[in-house]
């Protein structure tokens, strides 16, 4: 099919707006999919996305559309994700289109990450094609929506297709909008090979499988392909699309998007990002590639069986072969042994990696508790970057410490104005401004310092106003703080994987409801456990872990004995979660208890 | 030594923790069943005939609600069919007000020379939340037809609303009318139960509550001349259970009736829970086992240390030795290390600090293999 008629597009929007059940629609509308054999966010094929309903991976998809015209269309249809954490999945998504489809909710209006997403579109000079969904719910107020779209976007609105992607209205329009309004793909057939990486995933069978967008030129198998950053030359076995599953193709040709496998085998040799060229005939230039990705919290991973560490180490480089912004070093602890420290989007973005690494590879792993990169300024001058408590200097060496700084922006109806400010002070926010968006919307501008957001702040903002805030911030720089490190003692030991690092104003109630929470989340054992919080030696805060006093069986006669062995037999398979620290039982959770740091 | 076990599914009423096959509405099946009882052991004969056993329990339900004369045949069917020695521990277990001059002449006529009352609790109040049919009164003229006679009583502790004086008052009664052994046993809310829901209510007291009645029940046997030889049993010198010791020194028995278990060269089986099943099964000549398990080597290890290990004398690793053929010592030197402040040897015998006794499970599972 001529370049003219492909269309190249991902859909954009607030997380929980709609975008999977839109791509579910559009898949169906084309005939990709039967009505049969529609599952439910068919793009979400990972089990934490289905359960959470969130869309982590992007996933693309190729559609044939006949269109009002009459012509037949190629659609690439890049599934992204919509949270917070992912934004760099989505930079990536976008650099592979020409077009992008906003969905806003009819019933929520413009959020927090519509507004981040939409100008990462216009940073990738796309064209945005505004659609109002879900106005089949009786809250729904489309015009409203569509009046944000302009006032707070700027976007004209007016010919916006108004759809419900639950009950499939209206979607006719969609695909007729797509192909009248996003261009074709430009570049050059004859030209040299060059494809964009825009993702990868590692298939036991075929090697790693390079998700491109070709932008000059053509691919087939038998051609022999390198990268621009590698000398490495591997020949291409297959080519192919996405229906959504990989299905092979003779040749990718310019303005397609679809996959190479060219038998790479491990994973440090491809990079997301990087550009494929013909090894026999090299393009000059690379695409430019995407803005390195930052990691914002950082945290430990430990195989929770001690000689698990080489699995753990597989698996986590399996799991950065299709996410580019998972960083990892190894790392080792006195309290845990080998293991790693690893960099992430965001909390979600942390969990979800957890999750993966037990699901998809079978490991139980412990976790610690997530940190920010504190800048260290030490007393010969010297600057470095901490990002594990448990590395920083002596307090002697310390000159002074600076905390990450982000700038938040939170959206949401003017009756939680207050509890929202309230949430800010709390967290040593400093205000910035305050706009009425309408009269039902309100953005705050906050500068606050990361390691009070990493926690469970997103939570505290939807918990305190019923869900209806929305957050999104963005990395401002350091500021000097006073920040103090806080021990943790088991049973008179400290405790190196749980120390964190705190401000100074905060390290008591910090210390002390951390130490609650310890107590709670500890099992009784057999001797009594003191768990203490610590500064620099001094003890701020102290709770007991009693010692246990029953664990027995009350009876166990003849017909009981089978049963009883049972019972024990799994009390022996729960200590398999639990780490022996000292002479005291952990269950692995405990490392996250440090997050909760307050009760609500 | 081996022990027989028979099970007698009926009762008055049933109580409302109890989770044990029992069938208060069938009471009237009672001839039939016992019939079947006495078949199935004429069934077990020929397998069984170079056992010697010792003890022959008579459990439920409540074995006393039935005709006295059917358990006077019962004895008799278990003498006919197997060597039962004749200095056998016959024990029944009986509720107070189920039981009569009568019976309790008739069952020593037929040489029953052990009994064992489910009194729980000396609290009226107690005895109606718990769903049971007596009175403190019931026990006492009870406890007075059995006088001279060996007999335990049953204590229940963490019982709701109860108080440290309550279990002090129970053991108090007991003592006074004579029991030779107390079973004293923590109350254990199984799901599916009544009390189940007290219990998930929160209305029950909790585990360090019942640790402290525990301890307190535990010192008052003491003074009144109960040494403790397992954690839930507690006998005068020599009256010590001998069915159960057989039990948890993993000897091998033979259980008779509805949802009774065997164990019988390494293998465990269980009669069917199911009345009419059971029926069934012996009326056309066949045994109601439905489940049959082979215990391996280390299997036996695992269930033989669990069981030991409750009891005050703990494992003897000359037993172990000559079970076995390994030694104890040896083969667990690294957890008996690890748990070398809660364990303790005393002469040839391996076994729980007496403190540790009631937290037993966390140090018994460093015993086990993990499967």
């Amino acid at each position: 099919m001529g370049k003219k008629n492909i269309r190249n597009f991902c859909i954009i929007a607030h997380i929980d707006h709609g975008k999977s059940t839109l791509a579910d629609r559009l898949m169906e509308c084309t005939g990709q999919v039967s009505e049969r054999d529609m599952e439910a966010q068919l793009l979400d094929s990972m089990d934490i996305e289905r359960e959470r309903g969130i869309t982590i991976k992007l996933a693309p998809v190729r559609m044939f559309y006949k269109a009002d015209d009459g012509e037949e269309y190629e659609l690439n249809l890049i599934d992204t994700p919509g949270h917070v954490d992912f934004t760099y999945e989505v930079s990536r998504s976008l650099a592979a289109c020409e077009g992008a489809v906003l969905i806003v909710d009819a019933t929520q209006g413009v959020e927090a990450q519509t507004l981040a997403n939409v100008y990462l579109a216009l940073e990738n000079n796309l064209e945005i094609l505004p659609v109002i969904n879900k106005i089949d719910l009786p809250s729904a107020r489309p015009e409203e929506a569509k009046k944000e779209i302009e006032e707070v976007i700027g976007l004209d609105a007016s010919y916006a297709p108004l759809v419900s992607a639950k009950e499939g209205t209206n979607i006719h329009e969609v695909l007729e909008d797509v192909v009248k309004y996003f261009p074709a793909p430009s570049g050059d057939r004859s030209a040299p090979l060059k494809a964009l990486i825009f993702d990868s995933y590692y298939d036991n069978y075929k090697g790693v499988i390079l998700f491109v967008r070709i932008v000059d030129g053509e691919v087939k198998s038998g051609d022999r392909i390198k990268t621009f950053r590698s000398e490495k030359v591997y020949e291409v076995v297959e080519t192919g699309a996405f229906s959504p599953s990989l299905v092979p193709k003779e040749n990718l040709s310019v303005g397609e998007v679809g996959y190479i496998a060219a038998s790479i085998k491990t994973i440090q040799e491809v990079a997301v990002g990087d550009t494929v060229i013909n090894a026999d005939n090299l393009a000059k230039e690379p695409l430019p590639g995407y803005k390195k990705v930052q990691s914002v919290v950082f945290c430990g991973i430990y195989p929770l069986d001690g000689s698990k560490f080489n699995d753990l180490k597989d698996a986590i480089m399996k799991l950065q072969l299709n996410d580019a912004s998972l960083i990892f070093e190894p790392d080792s602890s006195v309290a845990l042994g080998f293991g790693f420290r690893c960099g992430f989007l965001g909390l979600l973005h942390m969990e979800i990696i957890q999750e993966r690494i037990e699901r998809e590879f079978g490991l139980d792993i412990i976790t610690t508790a997530p940190s920010v990169s504190y800048k260290v300024v030490k007393t010969d001058g010297e600057e470095i970057y901490v990002d594990n408590p448990s590395h920083l200097p002596p307090t002697s060496e310390i000159e002074h410490m600076e905390e990450p700084i982000v700038k938040a922006d939170i959206y949401s109806p003017p009756e939680y104005l207050g509890q929202i400010m309230d949430l800010c002070r709390e967290k040593r926010g400093v205000f910035l401004q305050m706009t009425y968006l309408d009269k039902s919307r309100v953005r705050l501008e906050y500068n606050l310092p990361l390691n009070e957001i990493i926690f469970d702040f997103f939570d505290a903002v939807k918990s305190r106003t019923r869900g209806y805030a929305s957050f999104d911030y963005e990395i401002i720089g350091y500021q000097k703080s006073k920040l103090v490190k806080m021990d943790i003692l088991l049973n008179g030991e400290v405790c190196d994987a749980l120390s964190m690092i705190v401000h100074e104003d905060s390290a008591y109630p910090r210390g002390r409801t951390l130490c609650e929470n310890l107590k709670e989340a500890i099992p009784r054992q057999l001797f009594e456990v003191p768990v203490q919080a610590a500064i620099g030696g001094k003890i701020i805060a102290r709770e007991t872990v009693k010692a246990m006093r029953k664990d027995v069986l009350a009876k166990c006669y003849g017909g009981d004995i089978t049963r009883k062995k049972k019972l024990l037999e799994k009390q022996k398979e729960g200590k398999k979660r639990m780490r022996q620290i000292g002479n005291v039982e952990v269950p692995s959770e405990v490392f996250m208890q440090i997050l909760k740091t307050n009760k609500d | 030594m081996a022990g027989i076990y028979v099970h007698v599914p009926f009762c008055k009423s049933k109580c409302r923790y109890c989770d044990f096959t029992s069938f208060p509405d069938k009471i009237t099946f009672a001839e039939s069943y016992m019939a079947c009882v006495y078949r199935e052991m004429s069934m077990r004969r020929e397998d069984l005939k170079d056992y010697k056993f010792d003890t022959l329990y008579i459990g439920g339900g409540t074995p006393s609600v039935i005709d006295e004369s059917y358990i006077a045949m019962l004895v008799a069917a278990a003498r006919k069919n197997f060597n039962l020695a004749s200095d056998a521990e016959i024990t029944i277990e009986i509720n107070p007000g189920t039981i009569s001059v009568g019976k309790i002449t008739l069952y020593e006529k037929c040489g029953i020379n052990r009994y064992s009352v489910g009194l729980q609790s000396a609290i009226d109040g107690q005895l109606r939340d718990l769903g049971r049919t007596h009175t403190l009164n019931d026990f006492v003229s009870c406890a007075k037809l059995l006088k001279g006679k060996n007999f335990n009583v049953d204590v229940m502790i963490g019982l709701k609303g109860q108080s440290e004086d309550d279990i002090l008052k129970t053991i108090e009664v007991a003592s006074v009318f004579g029991a030779s052994h107390i079973s004293m046993y923590a109350l254990t809310p199984e799901d599916g139960t009544p009390i189940y829901t007290d219990y998930l209510n929160g209305e029950l007291p909790d585990a360090d509550e019942v640790a402290a009645m525990y301890e307190t029940g535990v010192k008052k046997l003491k003074e009144l001349g109960f040494e403790r030889y397992e954690v839930s049993n507690f006998a005068k010198r020599g009256f010590e259970s001998r069915h159960n010791l057989n039990y948890w020194r993993r000897g091998e028995y033979i259980g008779f009736g509805v949802s009774a278990s065997s164990c019988v060269n390494n293998i465990r089986f269980t009669n069917t829970f199911d009345l009419d099943e059971y029926f069934k099964c012996i009326l056309s000549g066949h045994l109601a086992v439905i489940d049959r398990e082979e215990i391996d080597k280390d299997g036996q290890k695992e269930e033989f240390i669990m069981l030991a290990l409750r009891t005050a004398e703990g494992l003897n690793v000359n037993r172990y030795q000559s079970l076995f053929g390994s030694d104890f010592k040896e083969e667990f030197a690294s957890t008996i290390s690890k748990m070398r402040e809660y364990v303790e040897f005393s002469g040839d015998n391996f076994k729980i600090k007496d403190r540790y006794l009631f937290v037993q499970n966390s140090i018994i599972v460093e015993f086990l293999r993990l499967v």
